[in-house]
C-alpha cells in the first residue's frame, strides 16, 4: 500500500526550499502586522489564485485541503463578530452583540487565518520533504544528524498507517468495543497507542542499525546539489509585486470602509 | 581476519551469558555460514563482528582479543525497515554520500551497482515502497556493496520473502561474491550450502558445538539440526516420515460453510480481487497460493467482511447475532497486533464473551493445547515468536470452531514452529474444524491441503483438489546434499 500524490512539477517546486522557507515565514509575520481588512482581501485573492493554479496537484486534493481553513474561518470570524466590543451596534440578542467594528474585526481575523493556511499549504504541496532538508544542510548547515533523523521517520508513516489498518482489523476480529463520547476514544487511543508505538520505536531502532551500518557520518557529499536560480527571483518579484498590488488596489477600491481594525 | 577470542557478553535485564568464553576467527576471504536456535545469539555475534556492538548499540562486552573490520556492509532481514529515503537512488546515494563521493559521479555509480545486484529499473528514482520483498533486499545488498566492503555480513535476508524472492536474493550472493570475506546467518541452508565453505553451530547457550566444512557438519550434526529447528533439505521429509499418515479425505458431499458467487473486494473503490464461484466445505484445508501482490490476502479479507464487497458471499452458520468478522477465527500474519491484554490467560478470557459457560475449564484446556500453560502469566510480548503465534491460533480458536483463516501462518518460522503449527492445525481439522490458510509454502499444498485456490492478478484462476495420502508423496524433496 502506498500513498503517493501524484502531481504535476510547476515552476513553484523548482524554487530554492530554504529561501521559499524563509519567504513564507516572512509573510507570516508580515501578515501579523496588517490591519487593514482589504489588504488581506487582496493579498487572499492574489496567493490563492497562485494557490489554485500553480501548485500542480489535482483540483479535487486543493478544494479538499482547502474545507479545514474555511472551518476556522467561519468560526474565528463569528465568535469574534458575535461576543466582540464596538460603540456602533447593529446587532443585539442575549449574548449575541454585533458591533460595526467587531464584524469588521472578525473578518480581518478570519481572512488571516486563511491566508495562514493557503501559504503553509501552497509551500507543503510544493516541497519535497527530502529536498528542504538537503537544503537546509547546504544552505543553513543544518546537522545531518537531524537532517537524516528527520528524513528517515517520515520514511516510517506510510508504514505506521498501514499498521493503524491492520490493527484496525485485527482489534475487529477480535471483538474490541468502545464505548460512545469521550471515554470510548480514550478507550481507542489505549488499544491503539501502545501496539503501534512499541512496533514503530523497534522498526526506529533497526533503521538507526542500519543507517549506522552504512557507515553514516556527517562528513558527507550531497547527491542534490540545491542551488540558486532565476526562478527564485521571479518567485521574489511575484511576491513583492502581489503585496505591493494589494496595497495599492486598497488604497483606490477600499471595499470595506475601515482600514485600520485595532481598537484605538 | 575477524577475531574474537574469550568474548563474553551479557545483556543487563538477562541472568546468563550470552556467550561465554567464546573464541572464533575467520581468516579474510572465507564464506561463513552461522547456524543456531533462535535467542542462541547469532544475530548479537554478527553485530559484534562488524563492530556495531559495542560502539553503536551499547551492550557490557568483554574478550581478551577483539579484532573487527570496519570496512563492511551488512544486510538485514526486515526489508521495510533499513532504509531511510524514499527512492531507490536516493538510498544508493546516502551510502556514497557516506563515503564521500562527488557527487558528479554518484548517478553512474548508482547506475552500476544496480546492475550489479541485477535490480533492472526503468528509473532509477523508482519509489522503494513500490519494490517487492525480493527487489527490497537486493537493493539492500546494492547498498551493502557501494561501500565497497572487505566484509559482508548477511543476518537472514530471506526470512521474509516469499521462494521467488528467495531464490533472486541467494543468486544474486552467489553472483556478486568474489574477494570478500562473507557471513552468513540464515535458517534455511538448502540455498547456502554451496555459498560457504564453512559452517558455524551455536546452541541455544550460545556456546560453538560445531565447527567445519559443509558437509562435515551436515552429517555429523543432523539431528542437531532438527533439535535447533533449523531448515535442512531433509526437513520435510523426515518430518513427513515420523507422522502418522492420515486420509485427508476430501468429501465433497460435505456441508457447505461458505459460499462465493461472482464475489469481488475492494479498496478504495478499486477492485482487487474477483472469485467466479467456490464454496468452502466442512472439513476443507484450503491452501490459498499466488505470486506476491495477486491478491491472496485481500480474497481472505473479502471473506471476512473486512472490505467492501460486492456480488454474493453465503454463510451457513448458525445464527448468532454477531458481524461475519467475529464469526470466523481468523490470525493476521503479525500475531502481535490481536493481543489486547497484559497476560496469556486474559488474552484466551477476552474471547470468551460472558455467555460462555465453563471459561476456567475452557481456557486450561487451550493453554494444555497450545502448550501454553508454562507461560500463563506472561505478557503476550515476551513470548517467543512461536509461542505468540500459537496463542494467536489459540484466541481464535476457543470462539469459533467451524473455521479458522490463518495469513501466512508459517511465514519466516523455523522447522520446530512450522511443524507444531500444522500438527495442530491438522488435529482441529480432523475434530471438523475448516481450514483457510494463505501460503506459500509447496509442501503445505502438497501434504496438508485437500484443495488449492490459486490466486493471480486479482482472480481465482484455478481450483485443485489434492485427495492423494500424505504417505504416498513423501520424499519428493529429499536430495542429497
Amino acid at each position: 500500500m502506498h500513498f503517493e500524490l501524484n502531481y504535476q512539477q510547476t515552476w513553484l517546486h523548482l524554487l530554492h526550499p530554504v529561501l521559499k522557507f524563509i519567504i513564507v515565514l516572512v509573510l507570516f509575520i508580515a501578515i501579523l502586522f496588517i490591519h487593514n481588512p482589504t489588504i488581506l482581501l487582496y493579498l487572499l485573492i492574489g496567493f490563492g489564485v497562485l494557490y489554485i493554479g500553480w501548485t500542480g496537484h489535482s483540483l479535487k486534493l486543493i478544494s479538499l485541503l482547502s474545507i479545514p481553513f474555511f472551518i476556522i474561518f467561519v468560526s474565528s470570524a463569528t465568535s469574534m463578530m458575535f461576543f466582540g466590543e464596538g460603540n456602533t451596534t447593529w446587532y443585539q440578542f442575549g449574548l449575541i452583540h454585533i458591533t460595526e467594528e467587531s464584524f469588521y474585526r472578525g473578518l480581518h481575523l478570519g481572512f488571516r487565518g486563511i491566508l495562514f493556511g493557503l501559504l503553509g499549504l501552497l509551500f507543503a504541496l510544493t516541497t519535497r520533504p527530502v529536498l528542504l532538508f538537503y537544503s537546509s544542510m547546504q544552505s543553513l548547515k543544518l546537522n545531518p544528524k537531524y537532517a537524516y533523523a528527520f528524513m528517515a521517520a517520515i520514511n516510517l508513516l506510510p508504514i505506521m498507517v498501514s499498521e493503524f489498518q491492520n490493527l484496525r482489523n485485527a482489534l475487529k476480529v477480535r471483538g474490541v468495543t468502545y464505548d460512545r463520547g469521550v471515554k470510548g476514544f480514550y478507550q481507542r487511543i489505549q488499544r491503539f497507542s501502545i501496539p503501534l508505538l512499541a512496533q514503530s520505536i523497534r522498526r526506529a531502532h533497526r533503521t538507526a542499525i542500519a543507517m549506522e551500518a552504512k557507515q553514516f557520518s556527517n562528513d558527507r557529499t550531497y547527491y542534490y546539489q540545491v542551488s540558486y536560480s532565476l526562478k527564485d527571483l521571479y518567485f521574489i518579484t511575484l511576491i513583492v509585486t502581489i503585496i505591493v498590488f494589494s496595497i495599492w488596489l486598497s488604497t483606490i477600491y477600499p471595499v470595506f470602509p475601515v482600514d485600520n481594525v485595532r481598537m484605538d | 581476519m575477524l577475531e574474537i577470542e574469550k568474548l563474553r557478553v551479557i545483556f543487563p535485564d538477562r541472568k546468563n551469558f550470552i556467550f561465554k568464553d567464546l573464541s572464533l576467527s575467520i581468516p579474510s576471504g572465507q564464506k561463513v555460514l552461522i547456524v543456531g536456535p533462535s535467542g542462541s545469539g547469532k544475530s548479537t555475534l554478527l553485530q559484534i563482528l562488524a563492530g556495531l556492538i559495542p560502539s553503536v548499540i551499547e551492550v557490557p562486552l568483554k574478550a581478551d582479543r577483539l579484532q573487527v573490520d570496519s570496512n563492511y556492509g551488512m544486510v538485514f532481514q526486515d526489508p521495510d525497515s533499513q532504509f531511510c529515503m524514499p527512492y531507490v537512488d536516493e538510498e544508493i546515494a546516502f551510502v556514497l554520500e557516506n563515503r564521500q563521493v562527488p557527487s558528479r559521479e554518484m548517478k553512474e555509480k548508482i547506475q552500476r551497482i544496480l546492475a550489479r545486484v541485477d535490480l533492472q529499473l526503468e528509473d532509477i528514482h523508482t519509489p522503494i515502497n513500490q519494490l517487492s520483498g525480493g527487489m527490497k533486499q537486493r537493493l539492500a545488498i546494492a547498498c551493502a556493496l557501494a561501500l565497497q566492503p572487505d566484509v559482508l555480513f548477511l543476518d537472514e535476508p530471506t526470512a521474509l520473502l516469499d521462494a521467488e524472492g528467495t531464490k533472486q536474493v541467494w543468486d544474486t550472493i552467489k553472483s556478486i561474491q568474489d574477494e570478500q570475506t562473507i557471513v552468513i546467518i540464515e535458517h534455511k541452508i538448502e540455498f547456502v550450502s554451496d555459498i560457504v565453505d564453512r559452517v558455524i553451530m551455536l546452541d541455544d547457550q550460545g556456546e560453538l558445538v560445531a565447527d567445519g566444512s559443509p558437509t562435515r557438519v551436515f552429517q555429523d550434526h543432523k539431528q542437531m539440526f532438527d533439535q535447533f529447528g533449523i531448515w535442512h533439505p531433509s526437513s520435510w521429509s523426515d518430518y513427513l516420515v515420523s507422522r502418522t499418515p492420515q486420509h485427508k479425505g476430501n468429501d465433497r458431499t460435505a456441508h457447505t460453510l461458505i459460499e462465493l458467487d461472482s464475489a469481488s473486494g475492494y479498496y478504495h473503490k478499486n477492485r482487487e480481487i474477483l472469485v467466479d464461484k467456490a464454496v468452502i466445505n466442512k472439513g476443507d484445508w484450503i491452501a490459498i497460493t499466488g505470486p506476491n501482490g495477486s491478491g491472496k490476502s485481500t480474497l481472505v479479507q473479502m471473506i471476512m467482511q473486512l472490505i467492501n464487497t460486492k456480488g454474493s458471499i453465503h454463510y451457513f452458520f448458525a445464527e448468532q447475532n454477531l458481524p461475519i468478522y467475529q464469526k470466523i477465527a481468523f490470525v493476521f500474519q503479525n500475531p502481535e497486533l490481536q493481543f489486547v491484554t497484559n497476560s496469556v490467560y486474559q488474552e484466551l478470557a477476552f474471547s470468551l464473551t460472558s455467555k460462555d459457560t465453563d471459561k476456567k475449564a475452557k481456557i486450561k484446556e487451550h493453554l494444555k493445547r497450545y502448550r501454553l500453560e508454562q507461560v500463563n502469566d506472561h505478557h503476550p510480548y515476551q513470548l517467543s515468536v512461536g509461542q505468540k503465534r500459537r496463542l494467536s491460533v489459540a484466541t481464535a480458536t476457543i470462539k469459533v470452531d467451524d473455521i479458522i483463516i490463518l495469513d501466512e501462518p508459517t511465514f519466516g518460522q523455523d522447522a520446530i514452529n512450522t511443524f507444531m503449527m500444522l500438527d495442530c492445525l491438522e488435529e482441529l481439522r480432523q475434530k471438523g474444524i475448516t481450514i483457510v490458510m494463505v501460503t506459500h509454502d509447496q509442501q503445505i499444498v502438497d501434504h496438508f491441503a485437500t484443495k488449492e485456490w490459486k490466486i493471480d492478478q486479482g482472480q481465482l484462476v484455478e481450483e485443485k483438489y489434492h485427495d492423494l495420502f500424505q504417505s504416498e508423496k513423501v520424499g519428493v524433496s529429499s536430495h542429497a546434499l
